[in-house]
């Protein structure tokens, strides 16, 4: 074959934190594919160093606008192991809650607006309003059902301003508890619906197939996001959250300036996915059902069936959340302050963000003050294997279009919704 | 019910300027004195939330750091069709936010109120860091007042002390 390609997809912008792809492919070989990424926010942990354990939150919280409510789970948890601080059953709960709402609009909105455009052939979701009223009206009502989750549980939505180290600042009431669940019940229909036409869709998403190394929490008899071990897919071995820096060994790639990581491979993927291949006997059953629906199996190597594995963890966290919010009526709200003494500590907090294993480690003076924080994100954890995706993507599909590979290699960065552009977002205008 | 008009505050607070929206709804926050039926709006760099923050609103005031190829500090009122976006979005991935995108979403719902006012801010630095600069910083309440304007009904827009 005597093909040559030539590509570069980027964005045109003044700050950095956006990736790059490369593409120069001669004579039918790869010369080179690369995913160019530079710094991922490191400096949120300089920012935290010398704050009292009190204000971590509310910085961190400010690290993503799409996963406020993990951030601040991982940094309270973290907080909570440095300082020695245990909580009720009762906060444990709210805060799985408020968790489950961030999912459930993180994943809607990335398989409604970012990835169904894809599969309808469109540009973006602005042109589905018109061709796909139905699909759009019910994206939008689950984002709104994940958004109201995260209110009444965290407060502000997108920077959650109840969650706290030991507790919550203000608690929900036991009628808004009984509002959400009937939201919830309200969103199963619509859950079944959004799957059925994915589900008609599917057959758009690439067969590409790569054996990686997944890694996400584990929990057993749990489908975890909260609580549990770091497990693997290529060891039995589970590992401690507080050993979590033996696991993501990070190190600095020459074609990025955020740092990458690896385990037992060169690479290893975190996400959704990956914790499907973990833990998916832990589903709850409807959420098993709209797996089963699509083919989806453990052992599933195709990185973009990531976004059916997001589809089947928004219906496993409803179903979920019903549970919890019965479970807590039944017990009744109770109300509580938290109580935090400052003491010496290190500390690690772990979280499933919707992107992957997220892990914040802080370390505290006799008075609370930090004195050294580690934040290791699950699009640095990705990285990688985007890269090692790409390499084995590029020469299976060397023989199409350039827009068909450049679109494919774009779906397949899209598959892993990085976060790598959140830091700004400001207005840049022109006037006409 | 929602109240009528939403100020939506935007940015980041940890990229000195680029905090603008936000330290402008903390400042709003704290007066006494805001009119009844106004709900202020931390929309952060989450912007797809405002498809739901505008639905049921007869105005939103969308308060926000801007590239305008102003001095740095200058405040300028504008509406979503005085002005073309210059972001270049490629849609890997949600974290990318263009607030002109997702307002004319919005439009397209029938979720978004025929009155939209954008405030824009230029920004001196946009990089690291928990303070606005000096130059947008000692400017605050007058910003405050621009947004104050906006909420009287009987007047046009315009700063409070003009």
């Amino acid at each position: 074959m005597s093909r040559t390609v030539e590509f570069d997809v980027h964005h045109v912008t003044r700050v950095e934190g956006h990736g790059n792809i490369k593409v120069r492919v001669k004579n039918g070989t790869v010369d080179e594919v690369r995913w160019l990424v530079p710094e991922a926010p490191r400096f949120f942990e300089a920012m935290v160093r010398g704050r009292s354990w009190e204000d971590i939150q509310t910085v961190v919280s400010r690290i993503c606008g799409i996963c406020s409510v993990t951030h601040s789970l991982a940094s309270i948890k973290a907080v909570e192991a440095a300082l020695g601080v245990e909580i009720s059953r009762q906060t444990d709960r709210l805060r799985i809650l408020a968790h489950y709402g961030e999912q459930v609009e993180s994943h809607v909105l990335h398989v409604g607006y970012l990835v169904a455009p894809d599969l309808l052939g469109q540009k973006s979701v602005v042109p589905l309003v018109t061709s796909h009223p139905e699909v759009v009206q019910t994206v939008i009502a689950l984002h709104k059902l994940g958004n109201h989750m995260m209110e009444v549980l965290a407060g502000r939505k997108t920077h959650p301003i109840r969650l706290k180290p030991g507790g919550f600042a203000k608690l929900p009431t036991e009628a808004e508890l009984r509002d959400l669940k009937a939201r919830l019940q309200a969103a199963v229909p619509q859950l079944e619906a959004l799957a059925e036409v994915i589900l008609s869709l599917a057959g758009e998403l690439p067969d590409f197939r790569r054996e990686t190394e997944y890694i996400a929490l584990v929990n057993p008899p749990h489908y975890p996001f909260y609580h549990g071990q770091i497990g693997s897919t290529d060891t039995d071995e589970r590992v401690p959250v507080a050993e979590f820096e033996r696991v993501v060994n990070e190190y600095v790639s020459p074609q990025s300036t955020a740092k990458w990581t690896r385990w037992h491979r060169d690479a290893y993927g975190v996400g959704a996915l990956a914790r499907f291949n973990l833990n998916a006997e832990h589903l709850a059953p409807l959420a098993t059902k709209v797996a089963a629906s699509f083919g989806l199996e453990k052992g599933c190597t195709n990185p973009y069936l990531n976004n059916v594995a997001q589809l089947v963890e928004v219906v496993h966290v409803v179903e979920r959340s019903m549970g919890i919010v019965d479970e807590l009526l039944e017990a009744g709200i109770r109300p509580e302050k938290p109580h935090v003494e400052p003491r010496a500590g290190v500390g690690v907090g772990c979280v499933e963000a919707p992107r992957g294993i997220l892990f914040h480690k802080y370390e505290f003076d006799e008075r609370g003050r930090c004195l050294a924080a580690n934040i290791c994100i699950p699009t640095n954890q990705n990285h990688a294997n985007i890269q090692k995706d790409f390499e084995a993507l590029l020469p299976e599909i060397l023989d199409e279009e350039e827009d068909a590979i450049r679109l494919k290699m774009e779906m397949l960065v899209r598959a892993y919704d990085p976060c790598i552009s959140c830091s700004t977002h400001y207005l840049d205008v022109e006037f006409v | 019910m929602v109240a009528a008009i939403a100020v939506l505050g935007l940015g980041s607070p940890l990229m000195t300027d680029e905090g603008i929206g936000i330290r402008i709804l903390e400042a709003l926050e704290r007066r006494a004195d805001l009119p009844e039926d106004v709900e202020l709006v931390d929309l952060g760099t989450g912007g797809l939330r405002i498809v739901h923050e505008a639905a049921g609103r007869r105005k939103l005031v969308v308060v926000d750091c801007a590239r305008m190829g102003e001095p740095p500090g200058t405040i300028r009122r504008f509406t979503p069709e005085e002005v073309r976006s210059r972001k270049v979005t490629l849609r890997w991935s949600l974290h990318e936010g263009d607030v002109l995108a997702n307002l004319e979403l919005a439009r397209r719902l029938g979720t978004c109120p025929e009155e939209v006012v954008l405030l824009g801010i230029q920004p001196e630095r946009v990089a690291p860091g928990l303070e606005l600069t000096a130059t947008l910083a000692a400017r605050l309440e007058e910003y405050v007042g621009w947004v104050l304007a906006e909420l009287r009904p009987a007047e046009k827009a315009g700063p409070e002390r003009a």
